[in-house]
């Protein structure tokens, strides 16, 4: 090794939005030097910022109480935590479909009752907007979004004064253990030696794993298109989401403002695949190789059958990016966060997990159990 | 590429023990789309088929782009087959296209007409020469009573093999009665149709054809989904009966006041009851059809049920569909 050696306390590698989440409370639960690594020229600037940019308030989990339960305390703490990148300008509407739904109006209402979630009918003219021979119901719901630059500084902020060293363009790239019984993590950028590793590279958590020789996690992999559109002026103020199948989500992206993400569970991800060991694909590399066939045109025909006014909004690109999630959760609606420690090695800990507002959780369970 | 038209085509195609035949129709389809059109979809609605047709499909989902598998929870028929997908389709124009032998290369005319201001362009059989005699002749009857007597107005030889424009398909979509006929439905919401002559190519051989019952309650069906006619007729005949007997109550009055010896006259009487009956019997049998009609109707159950949807995922590594698509996916 003719590399020095950066030692640390703790190292976490990925600085989405859970890394940075992790480094800073291993900061302030006592470690004495904590050090971020990630791959990107910036901070959050993959998963943590091609999203819907929902602040999950429940309303979305018609399936799981369990996840639409943990939401609604999340997002409250979420909200608060950071009300600076909170955008509550938008009124946003759940609109349930009449054929292919899994939850009828009735059973909306009751789960948004049993979780405590408001839920009010929508006014007239927003109604109007919306195919009565499609739509069941459309109700108003309290459900805010965030500006991922605006989180993205913040955190940025809170990293530099908590005194967590910050290390970009620097791809971990294998892990392994040392003679006294430490962790060292080989990166673009030289060997770091920490007592503990946080692995919160989300998509491409198995590429470090099997790089270093570890088993890989059952994850699976979605590569993924929303739509960065504008909306016309009927909807151009509101976000629309269609309950609970293959339809679409109009959100508002306050990270490009004036622009909406359009998604659709159908078009969305493009294609799909799961980590079973013996085949491992980098999942940036399946992004890179791919064609990028935009679906704009599935998604817009596909929401205009529900809400007319969508025929007019207009396309500017998509935010192509890889969607994990755990093969578990295919069956429900629930979203829990993969938070697995000593794998492989002691102090090794992975997580995974896919609702920034869901943070919190982890944070909790890291706890719990001191390393 | 360039001479693609810019235009949205969606293609329903209902399946039913089909795992045969249909890798062939797909490819066949989604390489016609792929050339014709700037966008499409391909939409395979299962109609609870016992074979490997679902196995196939799901094969297919992973080769190709922009496939859709609507599998019905169970046997529904064709028809509610077709419209599981006219409910889901998403294009400007939608055609419905059966695996059996509707030949690809004719949609980009149909669609062109279509686009032409057309609401409904519809295939019509060629001849009906693979046919056996008593399908020939019973179709030559039942079309001819059809459209002569019941007024229903079905072009004779017509097949399911059409395309519909947005407009149609969305009047077509709110009847939501039990029994559906895209075949008379696409002429009842009456946007302007063309219709195209042509000749199934029938992808297995041989064809799969329907047996002397189920052409007959096909017949039956169509003429009770659409029209009331028959219960008119049988009301004019009871009304006609009414009459005859009440004339002939008359003639008993008559001949029981001026003959003294009324022994005799059993032809006379039995002639009458058994002309009596045989309308009778005629009324209930029709009355009957169109009570269960009410019955079907009035239950308002969901037209049909699907299972989970699913859609292709393919990796197009490249600008070009071919090669890179058949070992990407390793998922069940």
């Amino acid at each position: 090794m003719t590399h020095d050696r950066t030692r640390c306390d703790s190292l976490v590698i990925g600085g989405g939005f859970y890394g940075c989440s992790v480094a800073l409370r291993r900061r302030s639960s006592g470690d004495s030097s904590v050090t971020l690594m990630d791959a990107g020229d910036d901070l959050m600037t993959r998963s943590s910022y091609a999203n819907q940019a929902r602040v999950h308030a429940g309303y979305h989990y018609p399936r799981s109480l369990l996840t639409g339960l943990r939401s609604r305390v999340n997002s409250t703490r979420f909200i608060e935590e950071y009300k600076e990148s909170v955008v509550g300008t938008f009124d946003k509407y759940y609109a349930v479909a009449r054929s292919g739904s899994n939850v009828s109006a009735a059973q909306f209402e009751r789960f948004c009752e049993r979780i405590g979630a408001r839920l009010d009918d929508a006014d007239p003219e927003i109604a109007a907007l919306f195919d009565p021979d499609r739509i069941e119901a459309v109700y108003r719901v309290e459900e805010v979004a965030f500006d991922a630059l605006a989180l993205r500084e913040r955190v940025r902020a809170d990293l530099a004064a908590a005194g967590v060293a910050v290390k970009r363009r620097a791809e971990a790239i294998r892990v392994r253990r040392t003679p006294e019984g430490r962790l060292a993590v080989e990166s673009s950028i030289g060997v770091f030696e920490a007592d503990r590793v946080y692995n919160c590279t989300y998509s491409r958590c198995n590429r470090l794993l099997v790089d270093s020789g570890l088993p890989p996690i059952p994850l699976k992999h979605e590569l993924t298109e929303m739509a960065l559109v504008e909306a016309p002026e009927e909807i151009a103020g509101v976000g629309v989401t269609v309950m609970c199948g293959p339809f679409f989500s109009l959100m508002p992206f306050p990270a490009r403002p004036g622009l909406h993400t359009l998604s659709h569970v159908r078009y969305t991800p493009h294609h799909a695949w799961e980590d079973d060991g013996g085949s491992y694909r980098d999942p940036y590399a399946v992004l890179e190789g791919a064609a990028r066939r935009t679906r704009f045109e599935h998604m817009r025909k596909d929401a205009a059958r529900y809400v007319p006014a969508v025929e007019d909004v207009r396309y500017l690109e998509s935010l192509w990016e890889v969607k994990t999630v755990l093969p578990r959760s295919e069956v429900d609606d629930s979203r829990p966060i993969l938070l697995k420690r000593d794998h492989g090695f002691p102090n090794l800990t992975c997580i995974m997990g896919s609702k920034i507002d869901n943070v919190y959780d982890v944070l909790e369970c890291l706890e719990e159990a001191p390393a | 590429m360039s001479d693609r038209v810019d235009t949205f085509v969606s293609v329903i195609a209902p399946m039913r023990d089909d795992a045969d035949i249909l890798a062939g129709f797909v490819e066949e389809t989604v390489s016609m789309l792929e050339t014709s059109f700037t966008n499409y979809e391909l939409v395979l609605v299962d109609d609870g088929s016992e074979d490997d047709t679902l196995g196939v499909a799901r094969r297919l989902l992973r080769e190709h782009d922009c496939i859709r598998l609507l599998p019905l929870s169970r046997r529904f028929g064709q028809e509610i087959a077709i419209s599981a997908g006219l409910d889901s389709v998403i294009g400007d124009y939608t055609v419905v296209m059966l695996v059996e032998g509707d030949p690809a290369e004719l949609v980009p005319e149909m669609v062109a007409r279509a686009m032409d201001g057309a609401g409904v362009v519809y295939g019509v059989r060629r001849a009906r020469a693979g046919d056996p005699w008593w399908l020939r002749t019973g179709a030559r009857l039942f079309y001819g009573a059809a459209n002569r007597l019941l007024g229903l107005g079905i072009r004779a030889d017509s097949t399911h093999f059409r395309v519909l424009s947005r407009q149609a398909l969305n009047a077509l979509i709110k009847v939501r009665d039990r029994r559906r006929y895209l075949r008379t439905l696409s002429s009842f919401v009456g946007y302007p149709t063309e219709e195209i002559v042509y000749e199934p190519r029938p992808r297995r051989n041989p064809p799969r054809r329907k047996g002397p019952v189920q052409a007959l309650a096909l017949a039956i069906n169509i003429i009770v989904a659409n029209t009331t006619r028959p219960l008119r007729l049988v009301s004019w005949l009871g009304l006609l009966m009414a009459g005859f007997n009440l004339a002939y109550i008359g003639y008993i009055v008559i001949v029981y006041l001026l003959k003294d010896d009324v022994v005799e006259g059993w032809a006379t009487q039995s002639l009458q009851l058994a002309v009596g009956f045989f309308f009778v019997a005629l009324v209930l049998a029709v009355l009957s059809e169109y009570v269960g009609r009410l019955l079907t109707e009035v239950q308002d159950r969901p037209l049909y049920y699907t299972q989970a949807e699913e859609v292709s995922s393919v990796l197009i590594a490249d600008e070009r569909r071919p090669n890179v698509v058949a070992e990407s996916t390793e998922s069940r």
